[in-house]
C-alpha cells in the first residue's frame, strides 16, 4: 500500500470540503474493494475520507411504499433490519448472503452500489426493484445509474446518501456462488411491482456488469411462472467469460437462476 | 553418551542389497521398554500441550521476531515467464526515502554467494533413484537467490531493496528499472517435453532432465501382448499450492565480530536449512544459527530454503542492520514452492478373470524453472501399483523444466498422483470387464500373508491388512444404503455419486535423527529433537512417548525444538517421518537414560544395579524401602543427567487405508456438494488418536481441496499465473466440507520399536481419486467418462456438455 492519510468524516459539509481541498482524495465506506486494491498497489489515493459516520448516510426507514436505506448501512444492518425483512424479505436475505460475517459488518450498501462490481449482489436488487439513488446532488433512477462494469452515473465527488426502494408486490433472488471468491458466478433478482410489472436484473454474468433481462421480464409479465423463463435462451454473446465460468455456462446459469428467483419470491435461493 | 547402534542392530542395518530389514531387533533395551511400557499416555487423546500457548497469542512465528534496528526487504520480481536481463538500474530506488541498499544478481556473484543448495535427488537407501536421460546425475539448474542472466518464471527475484520501513522498501522496489528481452516460454510439461519447445536451460536442450526406467519391461510387454483385457488412460494431476496461513518470512542479523549469521525463519527443519545455507554462502555451518519455532503451516512448501532466506542474511551483512522479509499473500501465491503437476499415462493388463497381470506407467513431472525436489516423482514411482498385487510393471519416470514456479514435495508427495492413476484405471477396467469395481479390487489386493510384499518396482510394503481397511470403510460409509440415498436425492432432483479408493503410501524421509534427554533437579525432563512441527502436536505426542518410557507424568516432559545452537542434528519434518524417527530415537535415548540413571542410583544406594527395580520415575532397592528418583539423581549428581542418542534408520514404512466419498450434484447448476466422507487409515501404532484424527481431517480437506477447487491456473499464451488470490484460488472451508468419519487401524509396523507408520497424509492420498470417482459416478447417466480436476461447477457443466455433444455426433 502506498502512503495514505485517513480522515474520519463527521458531516456532509466537512467531507465535501476535504474532498475539494485535499490532493488525490477518495471517499471510502466499508473499503472492501478499495482497500484490497490499495494493498495490491492498484489504487493510490493520498487521502481517504470515511463516509460511514455521516448522519445523512445512516438509518433504515419505511416511509409509505418506500423503503429508505442509508448508504452507510452495512450488510449486517440491512440483513438484520425488521423494516427490510417486513418490506422486502429477499433484500434482507440477499444482504445476509454477501461475503462472510466480517464483510457483512464492514461493507456498505452505498459502497457496493457505487463500486458496481460486476459480481456484486446489491446492483441486481437496486436495478430489479427500480430503486432511486439519492445523492448529495440529485436523484438517479437505477436504470440510469449503472453504466457498465465498475461504472456508474455518479460524478466525481458525488456522494450517495441513501437508496429508496419502492416496496414490490414480491421479490426473489437466486445466486450460484463462485467457490473461490463467493461472489456470484450468476445471480438473478426478480421483482414484481405493485402494478404487476416484472423486472429481472442479473449480476455476476454480464460482460458489462449488472443488466436487465428484458425477454424474461416480458415473458414473466405474461405468465409469472418458471416455465416462462425456461423457454428463453439468454445470449452467451453478452456474458462474461473467465476462469470460473465460460460465457456459455453463464448463459445457462442466467436462465436457471432467474427461474429459481421466480420460485423463491419472498425469499432467496443461494447455492 | 553417544550411542551409534549401527553395529548389530538389525532395524538400521546398512548392509548390501536392496531388501530392507523388516524386523527391528526385539532384544534391544528400548524394545524391552516398549514391551514393558504400560502405555499410560501412548494411545490416549492427551490434550495438546501447545494449544494454550498458540491460542493465547504466545506463539513465536517468524514475523513476531523484532530485532533491534530491524530494516525491511522488498523483492523486485520478474513479470516475464522467460526473459534475458539486459540491465538493472537501481539509481532511482537508491535515492528514494529510507533506502539503505539495492542488491542484484551481479552483486551476489561478486560477493561469492552461490546457488541455493537444494539437493533435490532423493538419496536415502530405499528411495527410487532417478538419473539423467541416458544415465548419470541429472542437471538440476542453479537456483540463485537473485536471477543473474535471465529469468525463468514469473515472480523470480531479480533485486532486493532494503529500507527503514516496509512501505519505503515496497515504494523503492517499484523504482528499480529492469530491462528485459522477452524469450519464448513454455509452461505445460507435455509441451516443454515436445520437440521444438523453448529451451529453459542451455544445458538441457530438450528440457527433460530426468529419465529413468523401473520394473521389468520385457515381462510387462509380454503380459500386455497376451492379456485378455487391457485398459489405458492419460491423466494430469493438477498443480496446487500449500496456502499456509502464515506467509513465509525471514529475519536475519549478522555479527561482524564473530562472523555469525542468525536467521529466524519458520520451516520444516532448521538444521537442514542451516546446512544448506552454509553451502550457499560457502561458509562453515557453525557460522549460522537458525531459529524455527512455531510455523503456521508447512505441507512441504516450507521444507526447502527460499531465496529470501539467503537474501536477508546477505543484506544484513551488507547493511550492518537486521533485515526482515515477510511475503504478502500475493507473493505466497506466486512464489511459494508449489505441488503436484504430474502427467501420467497408465495401462493395465488383466486376464479373463480380472486378475491383474501387468501395469505400465509413463510419468512426467513438471518441476518448474529450477529443480528443487524430485521427491514427488521418486515417491510416486515406487507406488504405481498401489495396493494391488500386480506381478510385473514397467515405468518411465521423467522430469521436465518449464517457465513456472518450482514444485516441491507437497502434502503426501507423489502419492495422491499415483493413487489417482491406479484407482481410476481399476475403475475403467471394471467397467470394461463389466464387473463390480469393488470385487475387482478385492481380487487383486495384496494380502497380509504376502507381507512384507515386494511390489513390481521393488518397494517392500512392511505390513497392512488392506482388505480389512476396505471392509471397515464400506461399513462406516453404509455402502449398501447408497441406493436408498440415491433415490432420495433423485426425488430432490439431485444426482448422488460415490467414489471408493484404496491407497498405500510410503514414508521414507531423512534417515538420521538425534534425541537429547536431560532430567533437571526440579523434575522437568527436556527432550531436544530435530523434527519441526507445524501443527502436528509434537510437543504433546513426543512427550507422551518419553513419559511412558520413563514412567513419568506427561506434564513433566518438554520438547525443545527449533534453535540450531541447541538442536545439533535433525532431519526435520517431512514424508511422515517425524513420529517414527523421533519416537524410535526417543525410545532408544530413554533406554540409555535409564541405564545411566540406574548406574548412578546403584552407586548412590550402594548396591548392585540389578538390585534396583524401576517404576514411576523411581529406582527402588528390592526388599528395602530405599529409593531414589530421577529428579533426586539430577539434583545430587555433579554432572547433568543427560543422554545424547543418534539413530539412523532407513527401512521405509507403508501406511495404507481406504476412503470413500459421496457427492451430490445439482444437475442445473452443476454445483458439487460433498455429503459423506469416510477414511480408514492404518497409521501403525497411534500415539495420540485425537491428534491423528485431526491430522487426517486436515489431510482429507487438503486432498478434497485439490480435487474440488484448488488450481494454480496459468495462462498458456502469456505464461502469467491467473489465480493469484483467494478471489480465484478456491479453498476447502468449513462451509463446503462435510463432517468426516475417520477411523484408525493400527497394524503395528515391524520396522521400528514403537511400530509407528505415519498419519495425516493418508487423508490426502486417496482423496483426489475418491472425489473424482464420486463425481463421475454421479454423472454416469449423462455419458461423462472423464473429467479433469478441479471439479468446479464450470468443469462439471463442461464435461456434461462435451458428453452430450459426443453422443449427439454418434
Amino acid at each position: 500500500m502506498y502512503q495514505t492519510t485517513y480522515h474520519k468524516g463527521q458531516s456532509l459539509d466537512q467531507v465535501r470540503k476535504l474532498h475539494a481541498e485535499l490532493p488525490e482524495p477518495s471517499y471510502i465506506s466499508g473499503g472492501f474493494t478499495l482497500i484490497p486494491a490499495m494493498k495490491n498497489r492498484l489504487a493510490a489515493p493520498e487521502n481517504l475520507i470515511d463516509l460511514r459516520a455521516l448522519p445523512e448516510l445512516r438509518g433504515i426507514t419505511r416511509d409509505g411504499d418506500r423503503l429508505r436505506i442509508g448508504a452507510a448501512s452495512c450488510h449486517a444492518e440491512v440483513a438484520g433490519s425488521p423494516e427490510v425483512a417486513q418490506s422486502i424479505p429477499a433484500l434482507a436475505l440477499l444482504a445476509d448472503s454477501i461475503g462472510d460475517m466480517q464483510v457483512r459488518h464492514m461493507g456498505t450498501i452505498g459502497g457496493s452500489v457505487a463500486n458496481n462490481d460486476p459480481a456484486a449482489d446489491y446492483p441486481a436488487a437496486v436495478l430489479a426493484l427500480g430503486a432511486t439513488i439519492i445523492t448529495d446532488q440529485r436523484e438517479i433512477a437505477a436504470h440510469d445509474f449503472f453504466t457498465g462494469m465498475y461504472a456508474t452515473d455518479l460524478a466525481e465527488g458525488e456522494i450517495i446518501l441513501r437508496i429508496d426502494f419502492p416496496v414490490p408486490r414480491s421479490a426473489g433472488y437466486a445466486k450460484l456462488r463462485n467457490p473461490a471468491s463467493k461472489y456470484a458466478i450468476a445471480a438473478s433478482f426478480v421483482a414484481r411491482g405493485s402494478d404487476g410489472s416484472v423486472r429481472v436484473a442479473v449480476t455476476g454474468a454480464g460482460e458489462d456488469g449488472v443488466f436487465r433481462w428484458f425477454d424474461a421480464e416480458q415473458a414473466l409479465a405474461d405468465r409469472f411462472e418458471t416455465a416462462s423463463v425456461e423457454a428463453l435462451q439468454p445470449d452467451p454473446g453478452m456474458m462474461l467469460s473467465d476462469l470460473h465460468g465460460s460465457a456459455e455456462y453463464r448463459a445457462a446459469l442466467v436462465k436457471v437462476m432467474t427461474a429459481r428467483a421466480v420460485d423463491a419470491q419472498g425469499s432467496v435461493d443461494i447455492c | 553418551m553417544n550411542a551409534h547402534p549401527d553395529g548389530g542392530r538389525s532395524g538400521n542395518a546398512l548392509g548390501a542389497g536392496d531388501i530392507p530389514q523388516m524386523n527391528w531387533d526385539q532384544t534391544g533395551p528400548e524394545m524391552k521398554m516398549v514391551r514393558d511400557a504400560l502405555f499410560r499416555h501412548v494411545g490416549k487423546p492427551v490434550r495438546r500441550k501447545e494449544d494454550h500457548r498458540l491460542l493465547t497469542g504466545k506463539g513465536r512465528f517468524t514475523d513476531d521476531f523484532l530485532l533491534e534496528g530491524q530494516t525491511y526487504a522488498a523483492i523486485v520480481r520478474s513479470e516475464h515467464p522467460h526473459a534475458r536481463i539486459i540491465s538493472i538500474s537501481a539509481d532511482a530506488a537508491l535515492a528514494a526515502p529510507g533506502v539503505l541498499e539495492v542488491l542484484t544478481g551481479a552483486d551476489m556473484v561478486q560477493d561469492g554467494i552461490g546457488p541455493l543448495a537444494h539437493n533435490p535427488l532423493p538419496s536415502t537407501k530405499f528411495d527410487m533413484k532417478l538419473c539423467a536421460p541416458g544415465g548419470g546425475i541429472p542437471f538440476v539448474g542453479e537456483h540463485h537467490a537473485l536471477a543473474i542472466d535471465k529469468v525463468r518464471h514469473v515472480g523470480e527475484a531479480v533485486a532486493v531493496v532494503v529500507a527503514e520501513t516496509p512501505g519505503q522498501a515496497a515504494d523503492a522496489a517499484e523504482l528499480v528499472e529492469v530491462e528485459y528481452e522477452a524469450l519464448p516460454h513454455v509452461v505445460d510439461s507435455a509441451q516443454a517435453a515436445a520437440q521444438g519447445a523453448p529451451v529453459i536451460w542451455d544445458e538441457v536442450p530438450g528440457n527433460v532432465f530426468v529419465e529413468s526406467s523401473f520394473g521389468d519391461w520385457d515381462a510387462t510387454e509380454r503380459a500386455f501382448a497376451t492379456a485378455a483385457h487391457t485398459v489405458e488412460a492419460d491423466f494430469h494431476v493438477s498443480r496446487v499450492t500449500a496456502v499456509t496461513i502464515e506467509p513465509r518470512a525471514a529475519v536475519a542479523q549478522y555479527d561482524p565480530e564473530t562472523g555469525r549469521y542468525e536467521l529466524f525463519a519458520g520451516s520444516g527443519g532448521a538444521v537442514k536449512h542451516k546446512g544448506e545455507l552454509a553451502r550457499c554462502f560457502g561458509i562453515d555451518a557453525n557460522r549460522i544459527r537458525v531459529h524455527s519455532y512455531d510455523v503456521g503451516g508447512n505441507f512441504g512448501a516450507r521444507n526447502r530454503v527460499y531465496p529470501e532466506f539467503a537474501l536477508v542474511m546477505w543484506a544484513a551483512r551488507r547493511t550492518g542492520r537486521p533485515v526482515k522479509f515477510t511475503a504478502t499473500r500475493s507473493e505466497a501465491f506466486l512464489t511459494d514452492y508449489q505441488g503436484r503437476d504430474l502427467r501420467t499415462k497408465v495401462a493395465l493388463a488383466l486376464d479373463a478373470d480380472g486378475k491383474f497381470l501387468a501395469m505400465r506407467a509413463d510419468n512426467l513431472s513438471n518441476v518448474g524453472a529450477f529443480c528443487v525436489s524430485l521427491s514427488p516423482l521418486s515417491k510416486g514411482a515406487g507406488l504405481i501399483t498401489g495396493s494391488y498385487d500386480i506381478p510385473v510393471a514397467a515405468l518411465r519416470a521423467r522430469a521436465v523444466f518449464t517457465n513456472t514456479m518450482c514444485t516441491q514435495a507437497y502434502r503426501s508427495s507423489g502419492r495422491p498422483e499415483v493413487t489417482y492413476a491406479i484407482e481410476r484405471l481399476v475403475e475403467l477396467a471394471a467397467r470394461k470387464l463389466g464387473v463390480d469395481p469393488l470385487e475387482l479390487r478385492r481380487k487383486n489386493l495384496v494380502h497380509p500373508e504376502q507381507m512384507p510384499y515386494r511390489n513390481a518396482v521393488g518397494q517392500y510394503y512392511d505390513s497392512g491388512e488392506y482388505e480389512q481397511n476396505m471392509d471397515r470403510a464400506l461399513e462406516l460409509f453404509d455402502w449398501d444404503g447408497f441406493a436408498a440415498r440415491k433415490d432420495e436425492a433423485s426425488q430432490r432432483g439431485k444426482l448422488l455419486g460415490r467414489g471408493f479408493a484404496n491407497y498405500v503410501e510410503s514414508s521414507i524421509g531423512s534417515p538420521k535423527e538425534r534425541a537429547e534427554i536431560e532430567v533437571f533437579d526440579d523434575g522437568r525432563i527436556e527432550v531436544v529433537i530435530g523434527t519441526q512441527p507445524s501443527g502436528q502436536g509434537h510437543e504433546t505426542s513426543f512427550a507422551q512417548v518419553v513419559a511412558d518410557m520413563l514412567q513419568v507424568p506427561v506434564e513433566r516432559v518438554f520438547i525443545i525444538i527449533g534453535d540450531t545452537d541447541v538442536v545439533s542434528v535433525g532431519g526435520g519434518s517431512h514424508s511422515g517421518r517425524s513420529m517414527r524417527h523421533a519416537g524410535t530415537v526417543m525410545a532408544m535415548a530413554s533406554a540409555e537414560l535409564l541405564a545411566l540413571a540406574r548406574g548412578h542410583a546403584a552407586e548412590m544406594l550402594e548396591t548392585a544395579a540389578d538390585e534396583l527395580a524401576y517404576a514411576d520415575g523411581v529406582f527402588h532397592q528390592r526388599g528395602t524401602n530405599r529409593s531414589v528418583s530421577l529428579q533426586d539423581l539430577a539434583a545430587r549428581l555433579a554432572d547433568p543427567l543427560r543422554v545424547v542418542t543418534d539413530n539412523e534408520m532407513h527401512t521405509p514404512v507403508f501406511p495404507n487405508g481406504a476412503a470413500i466419498c459421496e457427492v451430490e450434484i445439482d444437475p442445473n447448476t452443476f454445483h458439487v456438494a460433498i455429503t459423506r466422507y469416510v477414511s480408514v487409515d492404518d497409521v501403525g501404532r497411534c500415539i495420540n488418536p485425537m491428534i491423528v484424527h485431526g491430522q487426517t481431517h486436515g489431510g482429507i480437506a487438503q486432498g478434497v481441496g485439490q480435487a474440488m477447487w484448488e488450481l494454480c491456473a496459468i495462462d498458456h499464451d502469456s505464461g502469467q499465473p491467473i489465480a493469484g488470490s483467494f478471489m480465484d484460488y478456491g479453498m476447502p472451508r468449513t462451509d463446503n466440507m462435510p463432517f468426516f468419519i475417520s477411523e484408525i487401524a493400527e497394524v503395528i509396523s515391524p520396522t521400528n520399536p514403537l511400530g509407528v507408520k505415519a498419519g495425516g497424509e493418508g487423508g490426502t492420498t486417496p482423496a483426489l481419486a475418491t472425489v473424482t470417482l464420486a463425481v463421475l459416478d454421479a454423472l454416469a447417466g449423462m455419458g461423462v467418462e472423464d473429467i479433469a480436476m478441479p471439479l468446479t461447477p464450470q468443469a462439471v457443466w463442461q464435461a456434461v456438455q462435451d458428453a452430450a455433444n459426443t453422443q449427439a455426433k454418434k
